[in-house]
């Protein structure tokens, strides 16, 4: 099969420099979602009001936000207060406090859905809160919780595309800048349809096998 | 803090509310349209998922897992710079509502499906036992029952078709944080105009989320005995 001459080192850039930087902020947002937000979650079932009230807070006000708005909170609005990220960290962390959010909400769930007995008899059986919750509590809710858990960091893999808007160098603003030189160089031809259409396949083949391992987690674990 | 309520031009904001104004009224007309258009997608492509319908059952599949599995950011871009470069110019406001109507379609489709298979059988057959088509069996059975069961998902799919009005702002349509993007750009009051973005956007969810919430007690079905 032979490809136009435009397709191979349109590929190139957006695989060598775009996909690697979007599989690099996809590990960071991921692995920070995921911590602070089983963190926050675990520390929302705890009986101490001010705490509880702290976290919900700031779970309703980045998971109310559109991500946009917080990356463009992060990236703009914060250097009045002469904090400045640049655009990838500025995309990575508005990325993690939307993913820590939504993870933190599953886990309360995940931790509140195990039974009182089972809290019960981990105290019958000798275990302060913190062995109850390391050896009998946690274990079950994390079965629970690791079906929605790769839902959500797959959603966050895909939000990666936000970062485009601020100028990273990922997947998608490849992409744009890939569409913008072959309309401004001779032939002058629009590959929009096809570049697009690539980027999707991309997300496509990354996402679709993840959500399926959810859907199987769900079948097997829950 | 002292210095940044001395410092948060209050002026910048009652100066440009008109332009607010209507880039809100933007997002707003972008929201209904997206929340009728998806609502009746996923009504037809959710029973026709439950119902297993040939042909169009695979089909709406599909559809739901290359949406689902694709950002939507990208699903703007290649409505808005792929469809006319092969021919098909949309304007701005067409790729709008276009791009977050299929998205919320699609997340609608597995939201009715659900509610629709949650439906015992045994209230289908009451109904065709009583001398219901099928079809008038399916629009006085099971979408009032299954419509109730789907309607916290769906408020859910609602809030996160506004929040995806907010991308609309990368191919340059004027909705709201669009608006306020611009303003900050000639004005450099970036904190302020994202502060009303975030308490627009806040207020809009958030009253949406208690509304879920007494919705879920109102309408959650009867125990059975």
């Amino acid at each position: 099969m032979h490809l136009p001459d435009w397709v191979e080192p349109v590929a190139r850039y957006m695989l060598e420099t775009g996909l690697k930087e979007t599989l690099k902020m996809s590990a960071l947002s991921v692995t920070g979602s995921a911590v602070i937000g089983i963190l926050l979650g675990t520390l929302l079932t705890l009986p101490f009001l001010v705490v509880r009230a702290a976290i919900r807070l700031y779970i309703e006000i980045w998971r109310g936000l559109p991500i946009i708005v917080t990356i463009f909170f992060i990236f703009f609005a914060l250097p009045t207060f002469d904090i400045r990220f640049s655009p990838f960290t500025a995309a990575a962390v508005g990325l993690a406090l939307w993913g820590s959010a939504q993870v933190a909400e599953a886990t309360r769930g995940a931790v509140e859905s195990i039974p009182r007995e089972q809290h019960e008899a981990a105290s019958a059986l000798g275990f302060g809160w913190a062995g109850a919750h390391a050896h009998v509590i946690l274990p079950q809710a994390f079965r629970r919780l690791l079906p929605p858990l790769v839902s959500l960091l797959v959603n966050v893999v895909q939000n990666t595309t936000l970062a485009a808007v601020i100028g990273v160098a990922e997947v998608l603003e490849t992409a744009n800048r890939s569409v913008e030189r072959l309309q401004l160089t001779p032939p002058s031809e629009s590959h929009a349809l096809s570049i697009y259409g690539g980027v999707l396949v991309v997300f496509f083949v990354i996402s679709f096998p993840l959500t399926r391992l959810a859907a199987y987690l769900e079948r097997r674990l829950v | 803090m002292s210095t940044l309520l001395a410092t948060f031009d209050w002026t910048i904001i009652r100066e440009n509310l008109p332009d607010l104004a209507r880039g809100l009224e933007r997002t707003m007309q972008i929201w209904v349209i997206g929340i009728g258009g998806s609502t009746v997608i996923g009504v037809a492509l959710g029973a026709a998922r439950a119902n297993r319908i040939p042909v169009i059952s695979q089909l709406a599949a599909v559809y739901v897992e290359v949406i689902r599995n694709t950002p939507i950011l990208v699903q703007i871009f290649f409505v808005f710079y792929g469809l006319p470069s092969v021919g098909y110019n949309l304007t701005p406001f067409t790729t709008a509502w276009l791009a977050v109507t299929i998205w919320g379609g699609a997340f609608n489709t597995e939201n009715f499906r659900a509610g629709f298979e949650a439906v015992p059988f045994r209230f289908r057959e009451a109904g065709l036992a009583l001398g219901f088509t099928p079809l008038a069996t399916f629009f006085q059975v099971t979408l009032p029952i299954g419509g109730r069961i789907a309607l916290p998902s769906t408020i859910n799919t609602y809030i996160s078709v506004l929040k995806n009005t907010a991308l609309l702002t990368a191919i340059g349509y004027p909705e709201l944080t669009s608006v306020a993007r611009s303003i900050a750009a000639v004005t450099f009051r970036d904190f302020e105009m994202i502060t009303v973005l975030a308490v627009v956007y806040l207020t809009i969810v958030w009253t949406f989320s208690i509304l879920i919430r007494m919705l879920e007690a109102r309408l959650a079905l009867p125990k059975e005995a």
